[in-house]
């Protein structure tokens, strides 16, 4: 059974245009141990599908799912209290635009030392606890690569440089000791080594205490590097889902296909300065979604059959949803 | 072929006032490099290193304590400012955040063109729409709020905005880190495109080594202010001197293989 397993997630949005649904029969589902990749477009709905995972959305709009289980239970059917004490105890999150996320009216320092659970304070007096508290959230600042861990603890979100609120929020976010760490875009604009010491702290830490990871992010050089699984959306809708393996090979869907084309470093047949392959054009707005498979429009293999939504089909573990597959003959 | 852009001994030296002006100044050491006409130089660093800063000398927003830097030969001075802001021109970090939201497009390209140029209102509406079509968008965005641009469009509306007054040199400040693969394939192609076809000289900071690599012809690396590395693109690619950029290019290797 998967950890997390989300059925045909649906997101209902109300905009002055009336009802739009912004996720469109989502499906995902994490194992334990498993580092799962979420990928998309900007605006395909990559940030609402944690939000809704967390229950970080506002009450007025619609969710819906034929299955949204956490370790068998039913999330959207659970209490506020049972829902939040899951979030805090056994689901981590670090939010996009890290600065942002944090408190802006407490220390770094209060912040972290609020999210150490209980359990990991182990000396009796309070004074110990107190010095107790404040290694283990030093040693966890060292290991996301935080070296003046002082000046980082003493001072506010809007005082230190994005960088290291990045790297902050991933401390903070792992010293719960999560069984699940959802990290929306948590690597963008980071410098390559930065980024190469945290993704071998997160697959360390997946090694050796079974961290589960749902990973959003646009860099697919780490992505490859480090997810095992990966779920692709295109505006709303998961269009393809497999092992990394499987999908990097072997993509069946034109999307996945042309995001994957994208990456000059994937390819290196690929002469200096020639064109990038990419679609034409951009992702629709939801106010002026396609009917049937959104991503017809662009679509460089779409037919006439492509404006009914195409059914999700399943080989080997590795599902897609379109009518033109790439194993199938161009039609 | 002559330089186009030429630098010398450029420093600067950053004055920090107030609660805390004991601690460090930031010093940029006197650089100096060239840039030919269609050339594309990469400058990478750690974060803090003064990339972004160099970027705002070369483009006159801050004001060097030393050095020179010649267009096509000619010196741009203080008095010269005018034609500095549309020789060379930026386009800043976030372009989200860039573009004020109660202007339309149009409205905001034609700014430029009334603080810098003595156009007519016709040739200043002609000149809005040829730079749209350039930087394939259609003559209709002129009238478009920030709003109802997507983020691959208002990554072209930065671009527009400083390729309308004509300028020689575009100097960008991670052009592509907020940008998701596809857009980041179209906004790379279109800055290829026009550096062919209009020769412009482009400077650009980043940390997306893969695009660092296919599309730069030259590199400069910056470690606390000072210039640690440059040269030809490939030539550092294979033979990293410097410890930083060793260690740089070594995990950019060790994620490609990684896959
Ligand atoms: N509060 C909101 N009200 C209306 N529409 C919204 C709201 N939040 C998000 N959306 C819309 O939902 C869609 C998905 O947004 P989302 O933030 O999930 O994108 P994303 O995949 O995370 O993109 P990025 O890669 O840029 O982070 C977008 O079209 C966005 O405009
Ligand atoms: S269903 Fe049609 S439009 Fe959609 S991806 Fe497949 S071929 Fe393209
Ligand atoms: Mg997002």
């Amino acid at each position: 059974m998967p950890m997390l397993d989300i059925k045909n997630l649906t997101l209902e949005i109300d905009t002055p245009m009336g009802w739009v649904s912004a996720l469109d029969k989502v499906s995902l589902s994490i194992d334990t141990s498993e580092i799962r990749a979420l990928v998309g477009e900007s605006g395909s709905g990559k940030s609402l599908i944690v939000k809704s995972i967390v229950g970080a959305i506002p009450e007025r709009w619609r969710v819906t799912a034929d299955r949204m289980n956490w370790k068998g239970n039913d999330l959207l059917g659970m209490s506020g209290n049972q829902r939040r004490a899951i979030t805090r105890n056994e689901i981590s999150v670090i939010l996009q635009n890290a600065s942002a996320a944090l408190d802006p009216s407490a220390t770094l320092r209060e912040q972290i030392e609020e999210s150490i659970p209980s359990y990991r304070l182990t000396k009796g007096w309070f004074w110990q606890r107190r010095q107790q508290r404040l290694d283990i959230a030093i040693q966890e600042l060292h290991r996301v690569g935080i070296r003046d861990h002082n000046l980082c603890l003493s001072s506010y979100a809007h005082q230190l440089p994005e960088d290291i609120c990045q790297k902050f929020s991933i401390a903070m976010a792992l010293v719960s000791k999560p069984k699940l760490l959802i990290a929306d875009n948590p690597t963008v604009g980071m410098e390559t080594t930065t980024k190469v010491q945290i993704l071998k702290l997160l697959t360390k830490l997946n090694k050796t205490q079974g961290l589960s990871v749902l990973f959003v992010s646009h860099d697919l050089l780490a992505i490859a590097a480090m997810a095992n699984t990966m779920t692709v959306l295109y505006c709303g809708q998961t269009v393809e889902s497999g092992s990394i393996e499987q999908v990097k090979r072997r993509p069946l869907h034109p999307y996945t296909k042309a995001l994957l084309d994208s990456a000059p470093s994937f390819r290196r047949d690929l002469p200096p300065k020639s064109p990038l392959s990419c679609l034409d054009g951009t992702i629709p707005t939801l106010q002026h979604l396609p009917i049937g498979c959104r991503l017809g429009p662009r679509c460089p293999r779409a037919q006439r059959e492509c404006v009914k939504m195409p059914a999700t089909r399943h080989i080997h573990g590795h599902s897609y949803a379109c009518h033109f597959p790439l194993h199938r003959d161009k039609p | 072929m002559n330089s186009l852009l030429t630098v010398s001994g450029l420093s600067y030296r950053k004055q920090k006032s107030g609660l805390f002006s004991n601690r460090e100044l930031f010093r940029l050491s006197p650089l100096s490099f060239e840039l030919k006409r269609g050339e594309t130089m990469a400058i990478m660093g750690e974060n803090g290193s003064g990339k972004s800063l160099l970027a705002k000398l070369l483009v006159g927003v801050l004001q060097p304590e030393a050095g020179s830097i010649l267009l096509n030969g000619e010196p741009m001075c203080d008095s010269r400012q005018q034609r500095r802001f549309s020789a060379i021109r930026m386009i800043f970090q976030h372009s989200k955040d860039s573009l004020n939201p109660g202007l339309t497009l149009g409205g905001q390209l034609e700014e430029a063109l009334i603080l810098n140029t003595n156009m007519s209102a016709t040739e200043r509406k002609r000149q809005i729409e040829n730079t749209l079509v350039k930087v394939g968008m259609l003559p209709e965005h002129q009238y478009f709020y920030r709003h109802m641009l997507s983020e691959g469009q208002h990554q072209r509306a930065a671009v527009a905005r400083a390729l309308i007054l004509d300028p020689q040199v575009i100097v960008a400040d991670e052009p592509f880190a907020a940008l998701d693969p596809s857009v980041r394939s179209q906004t790379a192609n279109l800055l290829m495109n026009l550096q062919q076809q209009l020769g412009l000289g482009f400077i650009f900071i980043s940390h997306n080594l893969g695009i660092v690599r296919h599309i730069s012809d030259r590199i400069l690396v910056l470690e606390k202010g000072k210039v640690v590395e440059s040269g030809k693109t490939e030539v550092i690619f294979n033979w990293p001197k410097s410890e930083y950029t060793k260690r740089t290019i070594q995990a950019h290797q060790e994620l490609i293989s990684g896959q």
